[in-house]
């Protein structure tokens, strides 16, 4: 009973020391697995711990993933695992064995810690194949425990050893007593692993960030992203696109193959440009989220964009594609050759390269933007120093050229009617294709009401027409477009102020709109100056010639303004002139040379209502027959050899005025059409000129010849003559008015004393008589030079003589006088003549009648009748 | 084959990955507790890879109209978009019954874009409108009472056991896509207070069910028939009283 209590005892003394030690065990585990942090610490733990208190081989630890109900390896005992070396152990490691088998399901019925021997289980159906693998490497017997957490099961401790039955029930119970605290222990690394993942990546994004913020330039967004992402994930490629001005194409901009070192798939895959809608790029821009993709299944599905098939090529297979956003904009998208998405730390990244590209862009578009002004600002400069067109012309070209890449297809002005537009500027090697054609389209003048420029004229800022639309619409502008293979035409309208001074043309496929604005407002501001320049280059011309010809006039013209003779004949011509001068009718002024067509010419215009301009005289005898054209209606340059610039016509400098043919006789029958076709049609076109330009001229012409027998003889146009013939006033010679002989006397010997600087007081009445008694046939002029020259001659202050010719040619023209004379005449002149010779002596030796060979009386009588008295002949 | 259940952990989906499961099929649950979110994309893409089928069962956390509405589009496009890339080849989805009857109700407009997208994704599909579950009764009771009382309307009511919801689902993922919406209601039909006030009875509840003889549903103004099946429908096997029986065994 002792024996039996004693050994009662003895089994108690034992077993109570055996639990005691089991305590403390238990309580030593404990708090060295409350120190596991990691899963280093935890096999420690097992190897170091535990292995010196029990046998085993090794311990691996396995967690359900409720997921897909497997469970896969967590904690393997990398160094004292005897199944590394199996061939099978790889597979192992990344195994999910299901739940759903018979053996895994013991295991989570069982509340305490079960084992196995190998060699039952190994071989059922279902069984997981780590068991075999254990076999097969030495493993005999397992012990499995499961983890549990909140009541769930979380996982599982496989504890193997190589001999069977080595697991005994204190080893079960130390096991069962510590794996609440192995569920803790195993659920804190989880947890730690993940925090501390988490913080890896909050760091990562954080310095991320923090370079990313330098990032200026395209180069240094390269070396950031490619930096960054070579900490992620094993080198790859990355391919950055952003989306394209054009908004329907993408671009790459930065990347890194490093896949590949073929530069022809490098710069094919560089300089490419994507349709945005491929179906692969508008998906990823779409989704809010990243995308995994397969190349070769994108290709199946059809999508034919090059760059798929180059990622196959270089041997990608699956491809994450992220947008790069920025607020509602989007950018671009991140391509990334890997596998896999860390959501979170690719929306990070990517939100940073998103405001990185931002910034780029930003920055880009300040320089270009900076770059532009800097032109504008040299363009202003060239065209401040442009005076002429041509100086225009080459800095628009250039300014074109340089910061749009663009040529002028037209500059088109509104001229001064303000109705039309004429082609003022445009680029000749822009329509190099459609060369005929375009010379033809751009000399048509058109309106301000044409379709098109009546559109850019009301537009506020210019329009732009598409080329394919236009020509669907019918545009007959759009086939001369087309020709140059640009996309759009933009044409704005070109203001001084707010009024429309014409419309510019140019064709490109995108033009930046502010830039345009810029330009058209200097080149409206430039044309403009250059057209005042023009009018006011041409003003001056105009003051220059009509300076030159009032000065030749000065030099030619009768300096006087009085028609002097008040004879009845005279009073008829002023009666005429004074009827005609206040219309604008054509007057025909005939009459002898020197009868002064040209006095009355200017009576009529100096009554008309034009007298404040000046009358503008052509003498159609004084011009070679070529010059008479250029001289009448003008030559634009070069219309001619020796055009070296432009001439005004004289039609034109007598536009509002009076323009007087003299001579009209002389002119040549050619120009005799071309006249009647201005006096027709009131307008005219400068020779070699495009324009027909509207004049107003009052026409006066003169001649000495009898027209209606030139028209006779077909030297003269009957239609001009009719046309010139409307107002005829003839001019009477001198001799059929002898009253005015004597106050014409007098007016050219005070005329003439007063230039010459001779006082002449008087006449001598013989001088008088003389003058009466020639016939004048070079009329008033002939009497003013025939003065003139007595005048000079004269030295004491009377006239007393002056020298009628008496030459063969007089002679032979009084010969042609006395034809014309009634015998009466011829007789009285006679008489006269011979008691000129006698000195008035009539009857007796050295007398008239002697010479006459008539009686003193008959000669007395003839001289009664005839009215000849001691006036006529006494000298 | 490789089933995703979106909301695979939810009342329908857990049955419906339990029971294609039963079948052999590698099926994933897919919830954002087992780290697949269809709202951040979290997980999506790697659950994706190489599955022919996707369940979705998801619903939105929230019921306000607003949130409702951004829940079914995001997780609705990025679901699709991911289902595209990896080239799903059934996407199959639980709706509602009279979803398109009920458009005033912002749950119900929801549910209609959700139908949308899935019908314009390109991903072949089947849509499974339901009626209300039999496990909603105690919620619509709840909703409309009043002190002691419960106030109800009188439109037609046809609940479906959750068991059956599953069936049908999971019978549909097997199945090849119909391109279209079909429509699955409980054996038995009611007014919507009368089977309230006998599951009130069942459970010994002493709130008393009155009806207004309004036609509405949670609040919502619809027509007395817009709840039930009005063409062909398919219909469960479990009645009211022996999902009451099976409810006892549960508790």
């Amino acid at each position: 009973m002792k024996k039996a209590k004693l050994s009662g005892s003895d089994l108690r003394a034992p077993l109570i020391a055996e639990l005691e030690q089991e305590r403390r065990l238990l309580l030593d585990l404990g708090n060295d697995i409350t120190r596991v942090r990691d899963k280093n610490d935890l096999i420690t733990l097992f190897k170091k711990r535990i292995k010196g208190l029990f046998y085993f081989t090794h311990t691996i630890i396995t967690l359900i993933d409720h997921k897909d109900e497997t469970y896969v390896p967590f904690l393997l005992d990398n160094e004292g695992s005897p199944i590394r070396s199996h061939p099978r152990y790889q597979e192992m490691v990344k195994s999910h064995f299901p739940l759903n088998e018979p053996f895994i399901q013991v295991v989570l019925q069982a509340d305490e810690p079960i084992s196995f021997l190998l060699e039952d289980i190994m071989d059922k159906p279902q069984s997981p194949s780590f068991l075999r693998v254990n076999y097969e490497k030495g493993g005999r017997e397992i012990l499995m425990t499961r983890l549990m957490k909140v009541g769930k099961p979380m996982g599982f401790i496989h504890i193997y050893s190589d001999k069977p039955d080595s697991f005994n029930n204190e080893f079960r119970s130390i096991i069962k007593g510590i794996t609440p605290q192995l569920s803790s222990a195993v659920s804190n690394i989880i947890k730690n692993e993940e925090l501390l993942a988490k913080e890896k990546e909050k760091s990562f994004l954080l310095d991320f960030s923090s370079d990313i913020v330098t990032v200026r330039t395209k180069e240094e967004l390269v070396r950031t992203v490619r930096a960054g992402l070579s900490k992620l994930n094993p080198p790859g490629g990355f391919v950055i696109r952003r989306i394209n001005e054009d908004n329907v194409t993408m671009s790459p901009y930065v990347y890194d193959l490093s896949k590949t070192q073929d530069p022809k798939v490098v710069s094919a895959l560089e300089n490419a440009r994507y349709p945005i809608n491929d179906g692969l790029q508008n998906r990823v821009l779409d989704s809010s989220i990243p995308l995994l993709f397969n190349v070769d299944r994108e290709i199946q599905r059809g999508i034919t964009s090059a760059y798929l098939q180059y990622w196959k090529t270089m041997g990608f297979k699956d491809i994450v594609g992220i947008r790069l956003r920025n607020g509602e904009t989007n950018h671009g998208i991140l391509f990334l050759d890997i596998g896999e998405i860390n959501v979170e730390l690719l929306q990070g990244i990517c939100a940073q390269i998103s405001i990185a590209l931002a910034n780029i862009f930003a920055h880009e578009q300040i320089n270009k933007k900076q770059e532009e002004q800097a032109f504008l600002l040299d363009f202003s400069n060239d065209i401040t120093q442009s005076r002429t067109k041509l100086d225009l012309q080459n800095a628009i070209f250039r300014v074109l050229d340089k910061t749009m890449h663009t040529k002028l297809a037209m500059l088109r002005l509104i001229d001064d009617d303000g109705i039309h537009l004429s082609s003022f500027m445009y680029d000749e090697t822009l329509f190099n294709k459609a060369k005929t054609n375009y010379d033809k389209k751009q000399s048509d003048r058109i309106t301000i009401d044409e379709t098109y420029t009546a559109q850019v004229l009301a537009s506020k800022h210019g329009l732009v027409f598409n080329v394919e639309e236009e020509l669907k619409t019918g545009n007959a502008y759009a086939k001369l477009w087309k020709t140059t293979g640009l996309k759009n035409m933009y044409a704005l309208p070109l203001r001084v102020g707010d009024k429309n001074i014409g419309t510019i043309w140019l064709l490109a496929n995108r033009l930046s709109q502010l830039l345009l604005k810029g330009i058209c407002a200097q080149i409206a501001v430039a044309v403009a100056n250059i057209q005042a320049n023009e009018k006011l280059l041409a003003y001056k011309k105009q003051l220059e010639v009509e300076n030159d010809y009032l000065r030749e006039q000065i030099k030619t013209i009768y300096n006087f303004s009085e028609i002097i003779g008040n004879g009845d004949q005279m009073q008829k011509v002023y009666r005429l002139i004074s009827l005609v001068a206040d219309s604008n009718t054509t007057v025909l002024i005939s009459g002898e040379t020197g009868t002064g067509k040209e006095l009355i010419a200017r009576a009529i215009h100096n009554a008309s209502p034009r007298r404040d301009k000046l009358m503008v005289k052509v003498n159609c005898a004084a011009l070679p027959a070529n010059l008479i054209e250029s001289e009448l209606f003008g030559h634009e340059k070069g219309a001619f050899t020796g055009a070296i610039d432009k001439r005004i016509g004289k039609f034109e400098l007598a536009n509002n005025s009076t323009l007087f043919l003299d001579e009209i006789g002389e002119l040549p029958l050619e120009l005799q059409s071309k006249l009647l076709r201005v006096i027709q049609e009131r307008e005219l076109e400068r020779l070699g000129g495009k324009q027909t330009i509207k004049i107003d001229v009052r026409l006066i012409a003169a001649t000495n010849r009898s027209l209606e027998e030139e028209v006779k003889t077909g030297r003269f146009r009957s239609d001009l003559y009719f046309r010139l013939n409307v107002f005829p006033i003839n001019l009477p010679p001198l001799r059929d008015r002898p009253e005015d002989i004597e106050p014409l006397a007098h007016f050219f010997v005070q005329k003439h004393s007063r230039n010459t600087g001779r006082k002449i007081r008087k006449i001598a009445p013989k001088v008088i008589q003389q003058l009466r008694s020639y016939t004048w046939p070079g009329n008033v002029r002939e009497l003013e030079h025939l003065l003139e020259r007595s005048i000079l001659l004269t030295t004491d202050g009377i006239l007393h003589d002056v020298y009628i010719p008496r030459n063969m040619d007089a002679e032979k023209q009084d010969e042609a006088h006395l034809l014309n004379r009634t015998l009466e005449e011829v007789e009285r002149s006679y008489i006269i003549e011979a008691l000129k010779r006698c000195a008035g002596k009539i009857s007796g030796a050295g007398g008239a009648a002697e010479i006459l060979k008539i009686p003193g009386n008959t000669l007395h009588s003839k001289m009664k009748k005839l009215g000849i008295s001691k006036r006529d002949y006494f000298v | 084959m490789k089933i995703v259940v979106i909301g695979g952990t939810g009342l329908i989906g857990s049955k419906v990955v339990a029971k294609l499961r039963q079948q052999g099929h590698q099926v994933i649950a897919a919830s954002p507790d087992t780290g697949i979110n269809t709202i951040t994309g979290a997980g999506l893409a790697e659950a994706m890879n190489g599955t022919d089928v996707v369940v979705d069962l998801a619903n939105s956390p929230s019921f306000e109209d607003q949130a409702v509405m951004e829940f079914f589009q995001t997780a609705g496009r990025n679901l699709l978009g991911a289902e595209i890339n990896a080239g799903v080849k059934h996407h199959v989805a639980l709706s509602i019954v009279g979803t398109n009857l009920m458009q005033n109700i912002g749950y119900m407009r929801a549910k209609k874009v959700q139908e949308d997208l899935i019908k314009q994704s390109g991903v072949p599909y089947t849509i499974v409108r339901s009626t209300q579950f039999l496990e909603f009764l105690k919620g619509i009771a709840d909703q409309a009472t009043v002190g002691n009382e419960v106030h109800l309307s009188d439109v037609r009511f046809q609940p479906i056991a959750a068991e059956d919801v599953a069936t049908f689902v999971a019978k549909y993922a097997l199945e090849a896509p119909i391109n279209g919406i079909t429509e699955i209601a409980g054996p038995e039909r009611f007014a919507l207070y009368e089977i309230v006030a006998r599951y009130l009875r069942h459970t010994n509840d002493q709130r008393k069910v009155l009806s207004d003889g309004k036609p509405t549903y949670y609040g919502g103004e619809i027509s007395h028939s817009a709840l039930v099946p009005a063409g062909k429908a398919e219909f469960g096997t479990i009645d009211f009283e022996e999902w009451w029986s099976k409810q006892l065994q549960k508790a």
